[in-house]
């Protein structure tokens, strides 16, 4: 069955039409590339998908439910996670505290039990620690875990960032340029962390610049110009697709 | 200096263990009669203790959460008023329903979180800055409404003859009176500030901290952001709520001079000057700029010559350099970590 479906998407902000009629259905377990010029509407694309931003018309469909303009905390708690385009650790809190953050079903996080310090919420906490611990540890971070996030370098806060959405056990992630500022060293690692976590089951939607990245990467590519679908298929097909070079490769 | 230490003991049990004794006090024939040149310290000190109750509230808005609540002074107004209202006896040209001091109590929590729910559906949802001009627009409103409505309220001359249950249950008249309050505000105080540290210190608090640090990361990491934001702004309602009734049981009147933006800026202050999300470091704060307070007052009974009226104007001065010196040298506060507020230092 089809993990996730956007069927007409549209989103404009005033007279600009950043997502015009965008479609496109993704495989559970699929690693699925969005590529496109700046302003295609790729982060757009995402924002109304995951909630972030109400889309004017179409459909959403996640895991068999629609999930049209669901609150962004809903589709996290479902399974569907998304990282933003730049970088957005909580530099105000240790790297630690970023990863332990989205814990789901946290009892801790509801006043009573907080206030009581709940055996549950204790229990829950140690849990989420030893596996915010393990994170850390894959991540190659760990010996920051009591550092402020705002310390960490921009590689470094991009595995965070990665760490951090692991933690919700998502079924599916969606990455808004993740390999943008990261050295090529890093960058391969990173490659090698998301097929790694692809050959667990994760499905994965990567917005990325950079083609050649992609490539080795994607089982299928999406190609957006100026907020529609241009072109999808397999990289192959996609890189010998005359519409695509004249839009996107040519120059 | 990064840290205020104080003995490891849990101040919601400590809390709980005093403020049973403190009614066991009240009960008992016992009393203490402190001095009478000790007055004008307890009197600060009673006063200290309810603005620390507000504060408690506040800095769970601001100083965790991001919350900019320019009107503190509101709900503590609110709350203090329909206390006072509920159950003043006769009041001179003023509203008095009679009722018992515990009905006052609970409706001036619930007055102040009736005012948190509105205020809070109406404008959480919208940008940051508009809960900062709300609540300041409120807070002058609600005081405005005070003097204007004076057959309710009594006006600027006051709503009299509210119970005042802790004087009642304490012999030994003045100063006696003085002391049972700080035992019993006390206790409540200290059972305050260990309830909402545990909310602080613990998961729930590391949600409120995300959310200062970054909204929509929050929400997109599961957290109902919203849901947040409006119960930790009625939690300080409601906290700023009690604290206002207490005021009007332990004054046996409500006057529009309690509830003046004077009360926002000292919280603010002792907030800003403790170190904002430091549980115990805003309380440090409080207490340092209301000792600043007191201090300035002796050295105005040292210059006879210069009136009161001046010497306020002069003390506003100089609790305003206080936190200019603070803000340029130690931007955190005095007890608050840098980099958790994101400032240099
Ligand atoms: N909040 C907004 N308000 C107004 N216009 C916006 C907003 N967000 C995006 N846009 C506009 O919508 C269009 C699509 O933007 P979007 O960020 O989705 O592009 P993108 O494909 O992610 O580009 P990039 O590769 O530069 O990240 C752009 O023209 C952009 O200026
Ligand atoms: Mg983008």
């Amino acid at each position: 069955m089809t993990l996730l479906a956007v069927d007409s998407l549209h989103r404009s902000f005033g007279s600009l039409v950043a997502v015009d009629d965008v479609s496109f259905e993704i495989e559970p377990g699929e690693v699925v590339g969005m590529i496109g010029p700046n302003g295609a509407g790729k982060t757009t694309t995402f924002n109304c998908v995951s909630g972030v931003l109400d889309s004017d018309a179409g459909t959403v469909t996640f895991d068999g439910e629609d999930v049209t303009n669901v609150p962004a905390y809903e589709l996290a708690r479902n399974g569907l996670v998304r990282t933003f385009q730049q970088t957005r650790e909580l530099s105000t809190m240790t790297v630690e505290a970023n990863v332990l953050l989205p814990t789901p079903a946290h009892p801790g996080e509801r006043a009573w039990h907080a206030i009581t310090r709940s055996e549950a919420s204790q229990q829950r906490e140690r849990e989420a620690r030893e596996q915010a611990m393990e994170l850390l540890d894959v991540f190659d971070i760990r010996s920051k875990a009591d550092e402020y996030a705002g310390t960490l370098s921009g590689g470094q806060r991009k595995l965070l960032e990665l760490a951090r959405a692991l933690m919700l056990d998502p079924t599916m992630l969606m990455l808004d340029e993740p390999f943008a500022g990261v050295n090529p060293t890093l960058t391969t690692e990173l490659v090698a962390h998301l097929e790694s976590l692809n050959d667990d089951g994760l499905t994965l939607l990567i917005i990325e610049h950079e083609l050649e990245t992609l490539t080795d990467l994607v089982d299928r590519l999406i190609v957006l110009t100026d907020g529609r679908v241009l072109a999808s298929g397999t990289p192959a097909e996609v890189t010998s697709n005359e519409e695509v070079i004249d839009a996107y490769l040519g120059n | 200096m990064s840290r205020l230490e104080l003995p490891a003991i849990d101040a919601t049990r400590a809390g709980l263990v005093l403020f049973v004794a403190s009614i066991a006090f009240l009960y008992s024939p016992i009393f203490i009669r402190p001095p009478s040149g000790t007055f004008v310290f307890l009197e600060l000190a009673v006063l200290f203790l309810l603005y620390a109750l507000i504060l408690i509230g506040l800095n769970l808005q601001f100083g965790h959460t991001g919350l900019v609540n320019f009107g503190p002074v509101a709900f503590f107004a609110v709350g203090g008023y329909a206390a006072a209202i509920l159950t003043a006896n006769d009041p001179y040209r003023a509203v008095g329903l009679g009722f018992a001091w515990p009905v006052g109590l609970v409706a001036g929590v619930l007055a102040a979180v009736a005012l948190g729910v509105l205020l809070g559906f109406s404008t959480l949802k919208l940008r940051d800055d508009f809960l900062a001009i709300v609540t300041l627009a409120v807070a002058e409103i609600i005081h405005g409404l005070t003097i204007t409505f004076r057959d309710i309220t009594g006006g600027s001359i006051g709503l009299q003859n509210v119970p005042r249950p802790i004087a009642d249950m304490t012999g030994g008249g003045g100063g006696a009176e003085l002391f049972a309050t700080i035992v019993v505000l006390g206790s409540v105080c200290l059972l305050a500030y260990g309830v909402f540290h545990r909310l602080s210190a613990s998961p729930y608090g590391r949600v409120l901290r995300a959310i200062r640090a970054d909204e929509q990361v929050t929400e997109t990491l599961g957290k109902r952001v919203f849901r947040y934001k409006l119960v930790v702004f009625i939690y300080g309602a409601a906290i700023g709520g009690l604290a206002g009734a207490l005021l009007v049981f332990y004054n046996g009147a409500a006057s529009a001079s309690f509830f003046t933006i004077d009360v926002t800026v000292i919280v603010w202050i002792g907030m800003l000057i403790g170190g904002a999300g430091s549980d115990r470091g805003v309380l440090g704060g409080l207490a340092l700029i209301m000792g600043f307070q007191l201090l300035t007052r002796f050295f105005n009974d040292l210059l006879p010559f210069v009136t009161q009226d001046q010497f306020a104007s002069i003390r506003l001065v100089l609790v305003g350099l206080l936190l200019m010196l603070v803000v340029k040298y130690r931007p955190e506060g005095i007890w608050g970590t840098a980099e958790e507020l994101e400032v240099e230092s």
